[in-house]
């Protein structure tokens, strides 16, 4: 058969040309955007002055044109029966927990934490979710292509979908009232909460007050600032008078949490190097197979 | 020229200024205030005072009375445009007399330094969005004061029970009839309080009246840290604290001997209440009523050991040293200059006698001297 | 008289009583399927926002990919090692491979909740994300697993364009196109074949890092960095068995003889295969010391212990007996058993250790999950069926010395 050695060689080079020729315009256009500014925004989340009045729930509803019903029936308090959860129709809730030690029990507003290392950014397909310099981690909708692979990434468990809507439906997170803080506006939870069990402020500002109320009120707080560190640090970040694993907090590391899948990603498309070289590996071994191929027919002819 | 003067009176107006700061600065490390309490560092100068943002530190000890302060305030510091509440009208001394109780102004007015009371927004920023976020801003703080007392007395964290929605659908009539009924009903103070004592035999009746008439004490003395919730409790069981039989004991113990005798309280019996004459021999209604317990039972405590003998207190009296007037009789010539054992033979100078001189008249028909009023 | 062999299409009636049974399935699957574009995923789905993946990820995708691992290795072996003797196994793994991946392509459309931007990864990347690479590797490895199945269409149609109606005018066009793409793919098939298979060691390595980013949601049993590795070895592992298990089922269905000497000389390479992944599953949870997890008696255990022993250790046990690996019935159930145990091991990996904070309860498939699993996997045996029928796949005894020219397509002869 007429397969020369030449044609061979000839159309590996093209292969490989246009392969390094990919590989070196992937890292420009190929990541979302994920910017850790010094000036990141956060919240502090006082969870012992948070009085369960569920304001936060109602103007983030409102803030996000959802529909948000009358604000007294926010005054039940029934719903602390039973633990919830952020959904499509709800970006935060808070949640009671019984507190043996204090007067009064914990209430722990939860929402998207808005890590400073955020899996569903580095995790996203289409990289439809990027972290912003103030600190918040949205995502584009126009981008998104619905695979929920964000929700299996979240190390907190916060992006909900839409899973009763048949067309186009939704990944649902609160987005840290992007919209809002653009035009100067605090976010909406922070700005309706009347204890301002939310304070709003620059990340490194906070811990050091956080930091400040554990010393001077160590009987009221743990000494752990939750997000100071876990999962390489949240711009979200809680106190509690409580052990925060018996309020619903997951145990983290403080590795960020793509950390693994990115060392391993970065592993194997080394400048597209590993997948070039079994490349060339392979082709090595099918060429020297046909040529051993070759002399033996030629033998038997 | 004008403006000469003017520099006169500004640098005058400085000059006093600052020599009343610098007498602030020398009065207030005499008083008795742990420094650790306003300063973070050991050693504070002029230079590096080091103080501690706010100090939540009583350092007033002046009890203002409720009747000092306004009778209601509007709080309306922080209204917008966009307001989703109405102001609230805050029942100042209503509240004031409330605190009476419990820790007085401090218990709102934490930090208190002398003079003007401190307003809140000098301490807490109007601003929500702001650089410091070492304190809460007014919004918080307000809210806080609050709520710490509303829910736990409560349960309660509605916001209606302090201001009413903008577009609320009470009408006026409702609304002046919900703000009535908010007054608290008038603290009444009882005679006698009858304790329940489930975990130890015999009730406890406290005569509560007598502890005020008889032994002067006030109001703060015992119910000197107590919030609503010592009437109003709407937290779930297991949320309250057990009180231990010291906790219990404590606001007797002061002057009651509480680890032994406890029949002499926890008696079914009703008691008959203090009387000095039954229980001391020693009638204290005549003469010695309007004075403190202290007065003579210096030993803060101790209420035993002292001799029924005038002279243990008053000394040796003679008629040079002893204003009879005081008795309501002032003796005539005859009497003015006797020992006073002549007439008085009992060891507590009590009725006199007139025999040792007399045979034929008696005391108090006949009266050695005249009466005075 | 020597037997040559070449594939032919394969001449039968295509419905049979199991075949109805089948399209029962598929169509019972169809209209499932058919609630799910009307009504949204939730409504036939057991799918919630602690479980946002389920089946249609687990098996129909992750298993699905790993199954269809017989196209790459067959190419592997066939092609690039030119191991003529397994030459006719090639065709029906590759149709497998292709039909595989089409219905893995098709899954990943119906569980996107908005399918219709299924195209966007193509024009939005992100470098960081693995399920980008898992996706685009899919996407060109179904493309290229359709040019290497054209050169089979190219051989069933030159000369044989026969279109209906008026469309008879250009027959003698599409003739023309056919033998100038046969052409052009006999000189550039090993492009394909090599891009094949790094494409495929790729993704196959790649569904393993998706799931490392659950991190501490996912039970330490299976939670280790060296997932890529253990999905790379464990496709492999199962691409041969696989190829087995579905040549003995067509032969049966069709009344042919096994390949019995290809098949056992197939399953003698997957026993030392088996053995690296058993050494590199038992040195892992050594290392990071995740056996003390199978101390305790739970699910999780259970299912790691099944996936092992059953998955693993007996078919490798049956696959070094030479006496077993044999006879078609030892390789059939062997070779079962390591699809079994590669399929538990995808649906432990992304559903059975998937263990969500916040769940209120463990996921298990609706009824409408498992229908439409059911259904395409009955669709992917219709088609398959149909294909064998329609193309030159699956190798028959000659009486004749066939024509060498369209046997075997993209080799250097």
């Amino acid at each position: 058969m007429k397969q020369s050695r030449r044609n061979f060689l000839k159309t590996s080079a093209v292969l490989g040309a246009s392969v390094v020729g990919l590989s070196s315009a992937k890292p420009t256009k190929a990541a979302p955007q994920n910017i850790l500014s010094d000036e990141r925004m956060g919240v502090l989340v006082d969870t012992t002055a948070c009085i369960g009045c569920r304001k936060c729930e109602w103007a983030c509803k409102k803030a996000h044109d959802m529909p948000a019903g009358n604000i007294e029936s926010y005054d039940d308090r029934t719903v602390f029966e039973k633990r919830r959860r952020p959904d499509a129709k709800a970006l935060t809730v808070v949640n009671e927990y019984q507190n043996p030690n204090g007067k009064f029990p914990l209430n722990v507003k939860v929402q998207c934490m808005h890590c400073d290392h955020p899996a569903c950014v580095s995790a996203c397909i289409v990289g439809a979710f990027s972290k912003q310099a103030n600190g918040s981690v949205i995502w584009d909708t126009d981008k998104c292509i619905g695979c929920r692979y964000c929700m299996v990434a979240c190390p907190f468990q916060v992006p909900a979908f839409e899973f009763e809507k048949a067309w186009s439906p939704d990944i649902k997170k609160c987005d840290f009232c992007f919209d809002r803080t653009k035009t100067g506006l605090l976010p909406a939870c922070v700005e309706i909460c009347p204890m301002e069990v939310l304070t709003y402020g620059k990340r490194d500002e906070l811990i050091r007050a956080a930091k400040e109320k554990i010393r001077l009120y160590p009987e009221r707080y743990v000494n752990h600032i939750f997000g100071e560190y876990e999962v390489g640090g949240t711009s979200w970040m809680y106190l509690s008078s409580m052990d925060f694993t018996k309020v619903d907090f997951p145990k983290l590391s403080q590795n960020p949490a793509p950390g693994v899948t990115e060392a391993i990603q970065h592993g194997i498309f080394a400048y597209f190097i590993p997948p070039i070289a079994i490349y060339a590996l392979l082709g090595g071994v099918m060429w020297l197979n046909k040529n051993r191929k070759h002399e033996s027919h030629g033998e038997e002819e | 020229m004008k403006r000469l003067s003017l520099l006169l009176v500004l640098v005058l107006i400085f000059s006093i200024n600052s020599n009343a700061q610098d007498k602030k600065f020398t009065s207030h490390s005499e008083k008795a205030l742990k420094c650790s309490n306003c300063h973070s560092c050991e050693i504070p100068t002029k230079e590096n005072p080091c103080l501690i943002e706010c100090p939540r530190e009583e350092l007033v000890t002046v009890r203002q009375s409720p009747e000092e302060g306004p009778e209601v305030i509007k709080i309306n510091k922080l209204r917008g445009n966009e307001d989703l509440y109405k102001e609230v009208v805050f029942t100042h001394r209503l509240h004031s007399e409330m605190a009476e109780m419990s820790g007085g102004c401090v218990s709102c007015h934490h930090y208190n330094p002398p003079g003007k009371i401190v307003a809140c927004n000098s301490c807490h920023n109007e601003e929500r969005k702001r650089e410091d976020v070492n304190r809460p801003d007014l919004k918080g703080a307000y809210h806080r004061q609050c709520m710490d007392c509303h829910r736990e007395w409560s349960g309660n964290t509605n916001c209606d029970g302090c201001h009413q929605l903008n577009n609320t659908s009470l009408s006026k009539e409702d609304l002046v009839a919900k703000a009535k009924a908010k007054t608290h009903p008038k603290i009444e103070t009882p005679d006698r309080i009858k304790f329940e004592t489930p975990d130890a035999e015999g009730k406890v009746t406290f005569l509560h009246k007598e502890h005020i008439d008889l032994f002067g004490l006030d109001c703060q003395t015992c119910h000197s840290n107590e919030g609503c919730v010592k009437c109003h409790d709407q937290r779930p069981e297991q949320m309250k604290k057990p009180r231990t039989v010291e906790i219990q004991h404590q606001l007797c113990s002061d002057c009651h001997d509480t680890d032994d005798n406890c029949s002499s309280c926890h008696n079914d019996k009703e008691p008959k209440g203090f009387n000095h004459l039954v229980s001391t021999g020693f009638d204290i209604l005549k003469y010695h009523s309007k004075l403190d317990c202290q007065r003579c039972h210096v030993n803060q405590g101790k209420f035993t050991g002292l001799n029924k003998s005038c002279s243990s207190c008053h000394g040796e009296w003679s008629w040079s040293n002893f204003d009879h007037k005081v008795t309501k009789i002032v003796l005539d010539e005859m009497h003015g200059e006797l020992d006073c054992e002549s007439c008085h033979t009992s060891e507590d100078y009590s009725k006199p006698t007139c025999e040792s001189c007399h045979d034929d008249i008696t005391y108090p028909e006949f009266i050695p001297g005249k009466r005075v009023k | 008289m020597e037997h040559f062999f070449k594939p032919t299409p394969i001449q039968k009636k295509f419905f049979t009583p199991i075949i109805m049974i089948v399209s029962v399935i598929a169509l019972n699957g169809l209209i499932f399927l058919l609630g799910r574009f009307l009504f949204g995923i939730g409504a036939i789905t057991n799918l919630n926002d602690q479980f946002p993946w389920g089946i249609w990820i687990g098996i129909d995708v992750a298993a699905g990919v790993a199954l269809a691992a017989g196209g790459f290795t067959t190419a592997a072996l066939g092609h690039i090692m030119h191991r003529d003797k397994y030459e006719v196994i090639i065709r029906p793994a590759l149709l497998t491979a292709m039909l595989g991946y089409t219905f893995v392509a098709m899954s990943v459309m119906i569980d996107l909740g908005r399918y219709h931007f299924i195209w966007h990864p193509l024009i939005m990347w992100n470098g960081t994300s693995v399920l980008f690479e898992v996706g685009i590797c899919v996407m060109i490895y179904l493309t290229v697993l359709y040019i290497e199945f054209l050169p089979i269409v190219t051989e069933r149609f030159i000369g044989r364009v026969n279109l209906p109606g008026f469309l008879k005018k250009f027959n003698n066009t599409v003739d023309k196109l056919l033998r100038f793409l046969d052409k052009g793919l006999e000189k550039t098939m090993f492009i394909f074949i090599i891009s094949g298979v790094v494409l495929s060691c790729l993704h196959q390595s790649s569904l393993g890092t998706l799931m490392v980013i659950a991190g501490p949601k996912m039970h330490p049993l299976w939670q280790t960095p060296i997932l890529p590795l253990l999905f790379l070895i464990s496709a492999i592992c199962v691409g041969f068995p696989m190829v087995i298990f579905e040549s003995i089922i067509s032969s049966k269905s069709f009344g042919l003889k096994p390949e019995t000497d290809v098949l056992s000389g197939l399953g003698r390479m997957v026993g030392p295969l088996l053995l690296i992944y058993l050494a590199a599953k038992l040195i892992d949870i050594v290392v990071r010391q995740t056996y003390v997890y199978l101390m305790e008696v739970n699910t999780e255990s259970i299912m790691f212990t099944i996936e092992l022993l059953l998955g693993v250790v007996i078919p490798l046990r049956m696959f070094f007996s030479r006496k077993i690996s044999s006879t078609p019935a030892g390789l059939f159930i062997a070779s079962g058993l390591v699809i079994f145990g590669v399929l538990l091991n995808r649906i432990n990996n992304f559903i059975v250790a998937y263990t969500p904070p916040y769940a209120e309860a463990s996921y298990f498939p609706s009824i409408g999950e498992i229908s439409v699993t059911l259904g395409f996997i009955a669709l992917e045996i219709l088609l398959f069926r149909a294909f064998v029928m329609i193309f030159p796949i699956i190798s028959v005894p000659q009486k004749v010395a066939p024509k060498t020219k369209y046997a075997i397509r993209g080799l250097f002869k």
